[in-house]
């Protein structure tokens, strides 16, 4: 019997969703050994650099809902949803593109992130905008197609991020799709294109590295619930020790086109603590490829199936100007 | 529809055999001496190319000479200006397509002073192929052949068809490959038939092309490379721990590096098998040093071993110039695949050749080529 054959290379656009969901559960290896007596060492890191900088080198993660939507929001029972035997909206049951993986398609709650009220000041029109998206994330969250994801949003991804820091230059390297930033403590022209990552100026204030994030193109997202922003985007980042494997990270975010007025969003980034830690690479072009093309293949994989087969039957509609092409064009 | 599918087809495809034109920086820069960091290593930090265009191997006739007479060098700057296919239309759109990136698109970087990257060997070439690699090396050169066989390629003798020779199609074309593939063939069925170029997934380590930034921590180093057309990638090299246990596989490997006085030394292990260098995937290990030679000039060495793809380790060297840190002319945001219109279009132009040949109305696809892009061009 192929059931499970054929259930895995039908699920392969589900697969290709959760694995961008829940990839980040093995993306930090640890190369000692339990029993060893190396796993509950104390990392010996110094609390500064040799330059009297707090040391930010290692690597970090966020461990929050953050990724899932910045504002504060319940518990739901599918990434994607369809109304289920109730009209209400709390009722509403997970939908095809996730129901075969069960429980594991959920979304945990959150107290959310955002200051304030916990709300994103959107204009009304944006406001409008960011609902569209929600409704539509699996055509137009820039995660699921391996886009890079842009400042904030790499920094509270849940993948694993290194800092390197030099003297005049602060480099992360990002697990999900091999992304990066540098911040520049010195001086450095503009970039000559807007980015997705922005371009990144920092400096010291007293212990804490503050940066301006300025120079977007508008294409990247906030979070896997459709908060976004504009070109007009430009951050204030401020990295905070609260102990040596602490960092209290705080961006505060302006865009007139997008927002009536500045809003920030607070939490802490965790040092990861193994003895061993390193960032893996999630180099998730190629498992976006099936998302992505699958459709031009001259042979699909994704089929119907008889009999004692399990059935998924996607049906994914791209609506009107959310296709790749249009998407870019945007 | 061959305009439309070599359009596809170019998209990303011709970017892995192009940078773009930037002016270099080779002369010395001011206010900016090599020193050390606070915390006493060797300072390598900046943006470090290699400003020179060099052979990979050396010419058989040159022997162990490892550097160029000026007479040499200029002899190179020469023939490379004259080649005739970087700046050439034929009669034929398919192929004036085919050429169109010229010398203007493609970069021109003056001979360099060595006569090959390769430094050891001592004859500057790559030592040979294990049995098991070149039969691999052979079956994909067949493959590759099989699926051109029908096309003008094989039929006018074009250099893409070298090896092989005119006939039908083969039986086999619609069969999985017989590999992994990494590289162009001449079929699009899906991704996979794809080349990692096309599919923007280019960058591999080692990398002697593109440019390096060093951003070097205390307890890690930093190295992002731009090479390709956006096709770049990060590492991270850690000063301290161990490999991974070998279940681990990663697309530029596990870096760990160590300080031999002002020498960086990194060992590099863990590849993926689907991010292969030359033929040689997850069993390669690389040892790479830099060293600060002075304000300017980095030395790099690269000595890379597998021995189920060479009978010996070889080793290669660059002297890296240092690039203005204020232009900052470095492309740290590798973006290929956020724009890559090409791979979906080369895709759907096949579906639709086949619709085409199906009904009655165009070639039989495998008649065609797609996929050398050098049909009919003089060498």
């Amino acid at each position: 019997m192929t059931t499970m054959t054929g259930w895995f290379r039908g699920s392969t656009i589900v697969t290709a969703v959760v694995a961008a969901a829940v990839g980040a559960v093995v993306s930090v290896s640890v190369t000692g050994r339990a029993g060893q007596g190396q796993g509950r060492e104390q990392t010996t890191r110094p609390a500064q650099t040799p330059d009297g900088r707090p040391n930010f080198n290692g690597v970090w993660q966020a461990n929050n809902e953050a990724h899932w939507d910045l504002e504060a929001h319940d518990a739901r029972a599918g990434m994607v949803m369809q109304q289920g035997v109730y009209p209400y909206e709390f009722a509403q049951v997970p939908a095809a593109p996730v129901v075969a993986l069960g429980a594991a398609a959920g979304v945990p709650g959150s107290l959310g992130v955002v200051g304030g009220d916990g709300r994103i000041p959107y204009t009304p029109e944006a406001l409008r905008i960011k609902q569209e998206n929600a409704e539509h994330w699996i055509d137009r969250d820039p995660e699921l197609k391996c886009y890079q994801p842009g400042i904030p949003r790499a920094m509270y991804m849940p993948y694993p991020f290194q800092i390197v820091q030099g003297t005049d230059k602060i480099h992360m390297t990002f697990g999900f799709s091999n992304a990066a930033r540098v911040i520049h403590l010195d001086a450095v022209e503009l970039p000559p294109d807007y980015t997705y990552m922005g371009h990144s100026v920092g400096r010291w204030e007293e212990d804490t590295l503050v940066v301006e994030v300025t120079e977007f193109n508008g294409k990247t997202w906030f979070d896997r619930a459709g908060n976004f922003h504009g070109e007009g985007l430009r951050l204030t980042e401020r990295f905070s020790p609260m102990t040596p494997d602490a960092i209290w990270y705080e961006v505060t975010a302006t865009d007139p086109g997008t927002f009536t007025q500045p809003w920030t969003i607070e939490m802490p980034l965790y040092r990861r603590l193994e003895p061993s830690a390193t960032v893996l690479d999630y180099p998730c072009i190629e498992f976006a490829e099936e998302f992505m093309y699958g459709h031009l293949r001259r042979e699909q994989l994704v089929e119907r199936w008889e009999g004692e087969t399990m059935i998924v039957d996607i049906t994914r509609k791209i609506p009107p100007g959310d296709a790749l092409h249009d998407w870019y064009r945007r | 529809m061959i305009k439309r599918r070599l359009i596809g087809s170019l998209g990303v495809a011709t970017a892995t055999t192009i940078l773009m034109v930037v002016s270099f920086t080779s002369a010395p820069l001011e206010g900016q001496a090599p020193g050390a960091t606070p915390w006493g290593h060797s300072n390598l930090e900046g943006i470090w190319l290699d400003v020179y265009a060099t052979p990979f191997e050396r010419a058989p006739e040159l022997g162990e000479r490892e550097f160029a007479t000026a007479e040499e060098r200029t002899a190179r700057d020469q023939a490379r200006m004259v080649n005739p296919g970087r700046n050439e239309r034929s009669q034929s759109a398919g192929q004036d397509v085919a050429g169109a990136y010229n010398a203007v698109f493609t970069s021109a970087r003056p001979a360099g002073p060595r006569t090959s990257l390769v430094v050891d060997p001592p004859n500057g070439r790559i030592p040979a192929l294990t049995e098991e690699a070149q039969r691999q090396a052979d079956a994909e050169q067949e493959w590759r052949l099989m699926l051109l066989r029908n096309t003008e390629t094989c039929q006018s003798a074009a250099p893409g068809c070298n090896g092989g020779e005119f006939g039908p199609p083969s039986p086999s074309r619609f069969d999985v490959s017989p590999f992994y593939n990494t590289s162009r063939m001449n079929r699009h069925f899906g991704p996979e038939d794809q080349s990692l170029g096309d599919r923007c997934m280019l960058g591999r380590t080692p990398d002697f092309n593109g440019f390096r930034r060093i951003v070097q921590g205390q307890e890690s180093i930093a190295i992002g490379y731009d090479t390709g057309q956006g096709q770049g990638f990060q590492r991270v090299v850690y000063l301290s721990g161990t490999h991974p246990v070998t279940q681990i596989h990663l697309r530029h490997g596990d870096s760990r590096g160590r300080w031999e006085g002002d020498t960086l030394t990194i060992e590099t292990s863990n590849f993926s098998p689907k991010f292969p260098f030359r033929g040689s995937g997850a069993n390669r290990t690389l040892i790479e040093r830099y060293t600060r030679l002075d304000a300017d000039t980095l030395e790099y060495e690269m000595t890379i071993e597998d021995p189920t793809v060479w009978v010996a380790p070889w080793t290669v060297r660059q002297e890296l110039k240092r690039q203005d840190d204020m232009q900052n002319r470095i492309y740290y945001e590798p973006r290929c695949h956020e724009g890559n219109y090409g791979l979906p279009a080369l895709l759907i132009g096949a579906r639709m050749d086949e619709q085409e040949f199906q009904a009655g109305r165009g070639p039989d696809p495998f008649s065609m080529d797609t996929a050398t892009c050098v049909t009919g061009l003089p060498e």
